[in-house]
């Protein structure tokens, strides 16, 4: 008798614990699967309307992960990382040139405190501070991967009929409508960017850049927004001065790149190439060109002969690589990257973008000869 | 009953031992930095290793991170491994029992003797570490016109008053973290009567839980690990705090206190008892 009713106890307290389980474990699918509502907004209304958001403060936390394994040397590690990891960062953005980003590691992080004259980048692993000047054409870092940032460049340019609507979902705990960019150009590698837009503010919340080898399910890009706070952050926050003791430097990435175009003048670039159109940026050195629109862009500059040879031996062994008379091209998922052969003393051309081999090979042809061939 | 369970887990020999021995790593480093002046670099070792040789008020924080992934919470589950299958070895808690006062009671006097345990541990490592701090390395003026206190992981600088108050909360975080631990082992030793059994129970849980953590194909089940957030206390020395981790990571802790307790309670009070 006493026996039974000590087992019955035994079993209501289990299923006590049980069900406390169940509940919690149950939680975090009940707060996934609430419902999105999704507004009746057109694809071009919903562009504008993230455009527009260019002057909305907010502060948030993002997360972006690149599933690009960029064979590259060690000059371009930073940006092979970040295409390849997984980046955390904290954000604070008062005014297209009043932010600040950090990205945050177990350990330490790194700062990017945008003001009006450029950016102090501070690292606390090596408690350096630089500063550099803003520059119209620089190398990818970490605040061009925040959701908001990389959602609107890609949007900035898409025509029209790339657009397209699709469903809503929740991000950040907010209510996000759906945009696809699908790049029209024959060229493109991409084969379409998914935009989730803030139904309340037009702030993009997430993206996901698909297409290339990696195409299919998986993105080569996926950053989304995990918190986001519309309140102004304050002024102090995104302000930067460097503390006591740090190593103070100026960011020598514009010198070089202008002294690589410098010495590269005499080269006219061709108006087109591989069927997209050149483009000018203000304060672009000469020997960079930039071709394309939108998501389908080509990079081409002069490498000098050292850099070159340095990338070219990782680009020969690097699995994938497509080697013949021209060159070495290689794509990792939409990207692909391309060194055209001009010798040891003459330097090389260095064809980088969001196109596919093809195309690489076709605009690598219609590259002028380099001085020395002549 | 919580009086009693207090004073016989202070009067063992064997708790001061464990506390004693859980110093002697951080002191061995803090000498070993001193004497050879080679600090880690910094992002490499244990957080704020890099920065002690400049600051050393921030020790007790570099002496809790060295201790933190694996001496701690060894120490944490072997006090709660034995709370109940200790008794049940000795032979002892039969006559425990006998006490009208219930084996619900036991239980939380002996969850609340393991808590006060955790947080005297990580109040001597700290305190030993400030010491440890102030006698070893450069320690920036904490007063007058001069005083800097310290630079935050985002670049700007903390007063002393910051850096007292932040390593408060950071004491306080790496408390909580360690009452998972102490929940697993708890609830092994009610389920065995061998408290080294339960002991590696616990441990063999943290271990798998670091060893998901660090695997890419585990990240969807990454944020329910109980290590998920125990790094979570170098978040205080960002500016402004984030709290994000550090938020989830109290309430993960309390979500596997909560059930483990449950589990334990659900077992311990119908158990037959026999030894």
């Amino acid at each position: 008798m006493a026996a039974r009713g000590q087992r019955s106890g035994a079993a209501r307290r289990w299923l006590v614990v049980a069900l406390g389980v169940a509940v919690l474990l149950a939680l975090p699918a009940l707060i996934g699967a609430l419902p999105a509502s999704d507004a009746g907004t057109s694809a071009t209304d919903l562009r504008d309307r993230a455009l527009a958001s260019a002057d909305v403060p907010f502060s948030g936390y993002a997360q972006a992960a690149g599933g690009l394994a960029l064979p590259v040397g060690d000059q371009l590690t930073p940006v092979a990382d970040l295409l390849s990891d997984r980046t955390t960062m904290r954000a604070w953005y008062r005014a297209a040139d009043d932010w600040r980003v950090d990205v945050v590691s177990a350990t330490g992080e790194t700062g990017v405190h945008r003001d009006a004259g450029g950016t102090w980048t501070w690292e606390y692993e090596e408690h350096v501070a630089s500063r550099a000047a803003a520059l119209p054409l620089a190398l990818p870092t970490a605040p061009d991967l925040l959701p908001s940032a990389l959602g609107r460049r890609l949007l900035s340019e898409a025509a029209d009929e790339e657009l397209s609507r699709f469903g809503a979902d929740r991000v950040a705990g907010r209510d996000a409508l759906g945009l696809r960019i699908t790049p029209a150009d024959d060229a493109a590698s991409v084969s379409r960017v998914d935009v989730w837009v803030d139904a309340d503010s037009g702030i993009p919340l997430r993206v996901q850049i698909s297409g290339g080898e990696t195409g299919g399910s998986e993105p080569a890009v996926d950053t989304s927004f995990l918190s986001l706070d519309l309140t102004t952050p304050a002024a102090s926050v995104t302000a930067f001065t460097p503390p006591p003791g740090a190593d103070v430097r100026r960011d020598e990435q514009q010198a070089d790149l202008l002294a690589t175009g410098r010495r590269a003048d005499a080269v006219r670039l061709p108006d087109s190439l591989a069927g997209l159109d050149g483009r000018t940026l203000d304060g672009t050195p000469g020997a960079v060109g930039v071709y394309g629109r939108g998501v389908t862009l080509l990079a081409v500059s002069v490498l000098p002969g050292r850099a070159a040879s340095a990338l070219r031996d990782t680009l020969l062994v690097a699995p994938g690589a497509v080697v013949d008379d021209v060159g070495v091209r290689i794509a990792a998922g939409p990207l692909g990257l391309m060194l055209v052969d001009g010798g040891e003393r003459r330097g090389s051309w260095l064809l980088a973008g969001t196109v596919d081999l093809d195309a690489l090979a076709a605009a690598a042809a219609q590259l002028p000869p380099r001085r020395g061939d002549r | 009953m919580i009086a009693v369970e207090l004073a016989k887990m202070f009067r063992r020999p064997r708790t001061w031992v464990t506390i004693a021995l859980l110093n002697a790593l951080p002191v061995l480093v803090a000498a070993l930095l001193a004497l050879t002046d080679l600090a880690p670099r910094p992002g490499e070792g244990p957080p704020f290793l890099s920065a002690v040789l400049t600051n050393g008020t921030l020790y007790p924080l570099a002496a809790l991170a060295i201790v933190l992934p694996l001496f701690l919470p060894i120490a944490v589950a072997l006090i709660a491994g034995d709370a109940v299958a200790g008794e049940a070895q000795a032979g002892t808690l039969r006559y425990l029992l006998v006490r009208p006062a219930g084996r619900t009671r036991l239980l939380v006097a002996k969850l609340i003797s393991v808590v006060a345990f955790v947080l005297v541990t990580v109040l001597v490592v700290a305190a030993v570490g400030y010491l440890v701090g102030q006698v070893f390395f450069d320690v920036q003026p904490i007063s007058g016109a001069r005083a800097t206190g310290g630079t935050a992981l985002s670049g700007t600088s903390l007063t002393p008053a910051q850096i007292t108050g932040r390593t408060v909360l950071a004491i306080g975080y790496v408390t909580a973290s360690m009452l998972g631990v102490a929940a697993f082992a708890l609830f092994f030793s009610t389920l065995t009567d061998s408290p080294l059994a339960a002991m590696l129970g616990a441990l063999a849980v943290l271990i798998a839980s670091s060893l998901l953590f660090t695997l890419d194909a585990a990240s969807s089940i990454a944020p329910y690990l109980p290590t998920r957030y125990w790094l979570a206390f170098v978040d205080f020395f960002r500016d402004p705090i984030l709290w994000r981790d550090v938020v989830r990571g109290l309430g993960l802790q309390a979500v596997y206190v909560a059930v483990l307790l449950g589990a334990a309670w659900a077992n311990f009070t119908t158990k037959d008892v026999t030894s």
